[in-house]
């Protein structure tokens, strides 16, 4: 297309943009008391485009996440030129996942993406839906929003209409795409993702527990190892929160930090917060009684390097609320110190037949330290931990030997940066597993022992990259297990590419006197210029 | 096939592909969260699950994926929703630095 011809469509938009929002302005809305800042928004700068005979249209029949609707308000800007500040992006954003939002039960399933986790393999439930939805953008974009059949298929012509190349690139030039997405696909989709439902009904009208108080928090970050810590929100406003942090990584490593959050839909909470040097965002969840919260923090502008998070409210009701145990793998014979963090937690720990508790280092009600003794002939395996006489789901492992190794993910990306797009970094784990009861290494029974410290190394994939020197050119390997792409660009030493590379990642294991290997993949890859909150 | 023949490396890959019983493997429908499964040829990967059935140089091609629409959840679709992405940006493999990501920040 000419520049010419691509300029002169534009003004057309930003024209029929200004006249839509100056008749918004100018009293097409019915008049009514903005007691709301979002709804604000939504009559002054939305029903400029979605009014029909004085009633909302396309907006009050749809329901998403956080996520998901404030990509829809991003895109009315992108598409449609609809200015909004970031107040107003915010509020409006808050006030539809607040009205429209997502049970819990309902985002459950796709909460790695939600929050942003890498190198997750995609989760479509069968090859049709996998064709018409996940091959251009991951198929939990469809499966946190719920429609009615008719609202499904609006966006269906929507997709033809704004993306065409959907019909004629692979998997769809070789069907007839446009009829199953039209005729099909809405029905099905509005089977599995419908309007209304009863979780959405009794969530919606249900009062929820408040996320202000103190709260016993642990996690890992990969790279760093695992934390526990505290965090403590203060209200300052419906849905709002100060919130402060302290997160100990280990001895000498104790991250502190504070900054904001807001919770919509009654528990999604997303948050904002310097931790140490770093600024991060959060995206937790509160369960449905509000007594937990779990997610995962990640850093500002490269959300691919964060933690998990899992949080117990550290108040007068809890009750042996246990949060989580380090190590979570004991060799037999050995004696070892175990900590575990909660909240009210009582000084009675069963850690199962053949581990004793020898010595008592420190007795809290979020904490307790303690020295234990497993016995040479402790069963192997996973063991549920009971603290207070009442059994926890936390359990930590009794192992002989490691028998074997795998690298997490096994199969990861990482992108080259430069210009105004950041690389994107790709971490990975070793992780240690027993065979289980069929006694062979790599199938479904073997039991997850947790991460371990690995040396780390690249080399070629394959003849491919070997022959193009991508172990040269993609980046290199931090000794904490996180790959560090090369800069973008051709790069005019390597004729007619640039610093993409396939790379095996090889973690190197000691277990005891043993060692032992395991590789994954890793694809050095080119940028990506939409970066979507749900890619 | 028969009327085809191989010229270059990647047509070379896919004939290795299929000759060594490797057909119905190229077609992966499940990729890492977010990456493109349309393998024609594949944005982040190939159907190969690597990199050499790639346009390569990205750069050398980016505006023949963009101005068609191509990976509209990967790159800016320049046939409807970002214009003006390339204004005076006319050499992807000169102007690749001044290109700017999409979605605004928080």
């Amino acid at each position: 297309m000419k520049p010419e011809t691509r300029k002169r469509r534009r003004s057309h938009l930003r024209i029929a943009g200004a006249v839509a929002l100056a008749l918004g302005i100018a009293g097409a809305v019915p008049a009514r008391a903005a007691t709301d800042p979002g709804r604000d928004v939504i009559d002054k700068k939305c029903a400029s485009c979605h009014l029909e005979d004085g009633k909302l249209t396309r907006i009050p029949e749809i329901r998403k996440s956080p996520e998901g609707w404030d990509m829809t308000v991003v895109r009315m800007g992108i598409w449609h030129k609809v200015e909004l500040t970031a107040d107003e992006r915010r509020a409006v954003v808050k006030y539809l996942a607040d009205r429209q939002g997502l049970a819990p039960s309902e985002s459950a399933a796709f909460r790695f993406l939600t929050e942003r986790r890498p190198n997750m393999q995609d989760a479509p439930p069968d090859d049709e839906l996998a064709q018409m939805c996940a091959r251009c953008h991951s198929y939990g974009r469809v499966a946190l929003q719920r429609r009615d059949e008719d609202e499904w298929r609006k966006l269906m012509h929507t997709h033809l209409g704004q993306f065409p190349s959907a019909e004629y690139s692979a998997l769809g030039r070789d069907r007839n795409w446009w009829e199953i997405a039209r005729d099909k696909m809405p029905g099905r989709l509005a089977g599995l993702y419908p309007k209304n439902t009863d979780a959405w009904r009794d969530w919606s009208r249900a009062k929820h527990r408040p996320a202000d108080g103190s709260w016993v928090v642990a996690g890992e970050r990969p790279g760093w190892g695992p934390y526990t810590g505290t965090m403590t929100a203060r209200a300052k406003g419906k849905d709002q929160y100060e919130v402060s942090y302290e997160f100990r990584f280990g001895a000498g490593n104790t991250v502190r930090g504070h900054g904001e959050a807001v919770i919509y839909t009654g528990y999604e909470w997303r948050g904002s917060a310097k931790l140490g040097n770093e600024d991060t965002r959060s995206i937790f969840a509160l369960n449905e009684d509000g007594s937990r919260i779990d997610g995962r923090w990640f850093l500002k502008g490269a959300d691919e390097i964060g933690a998990t998070f899992e949080a117990v409210r550290a108040d007068k009701s809890a009750k042996n609320a246990l949060v989580s145990v380090s190590p979570s793998m004991l060799r037999a014979g050995d004696t070892a110190t175990v900590t575990l963090a909660g909240a009210g937690l009582d000084p009675k720990v069963d850690l199962g037949p053949g581990v004793e508790v020898v010595e008592w280092l420190g007795k809290s009600a979020e904490e307790l330290k303690l020295r234990v003794k497993v016995a040479a002939d402790a069963t192997s395996g996973l063991r549920k931990i009971a603290v207070g006489g009442r059994e926890s789901d936390r359990t930590v492992a009794v192992y002989r030997q490691i028998d074997s190794v795998r690298v997490e993910p096994a199969f990861g990306i990482a992108r080259v940066g430069g210009g105004t797009n950041p690389p994107v970094s790709a971490q990975f784990d070793a992780v240690a597993f027993l065979d289980g009861a069929d006694g062979k290494s790599g199938t479904d029974d073997d039991v997850r022992l947790g991460s371990v410290p690995a040396k780390w190394s690249t080399e070629p994939f394959d003849e491919r990259a070997k022959h193009d020197e991508d172990l040269k050119f993609a980046g290199h390997m931090e000794p904490h297990g996180q790959f560090l792409p090369s800069f973008a660009g051709p790069n005019p030493n390597r004729r007619g590419l640039n610093n993409v590379g396939n790379l095996s990642v090889v973690a190197t294991v000691a277990d005891g006197g043993r060692s032992l290997n395991a590789k994954g993949q890793l694809v050095v890859t080119v940028q990506r210029w939409n970066p979507t909150p749900l890619r | 096939m028969k009327r085809l023949r191989a010229l270059n490396h990647k047509a070379h890959l896919i004939e290795q592909a299929a000759s060594d019983g490797h057909r119905e493997e190229v077609q992966l429908m499940s990729s890492v969260v977010g990456c493109t499964t349309t393998f024609d040829p594949g944005w982040e990967v190939d159907a190969f699950g690597g990199l050499a059935s790639l346009c390569q140089p990205m750069e050398a091609d980016l505006y023949g994926c963009t101005d068609p629409c191509w990976w509209p959840a990967q790159l800016a679709d320049s046939l409807n929703t970002a214009r003006d992405w390339t204004d005076g940006k006319n050499s992807a493999l000169r102007d690749w630095r001044e290109l700017q990501t999409l979605f605004p920040g928080d």
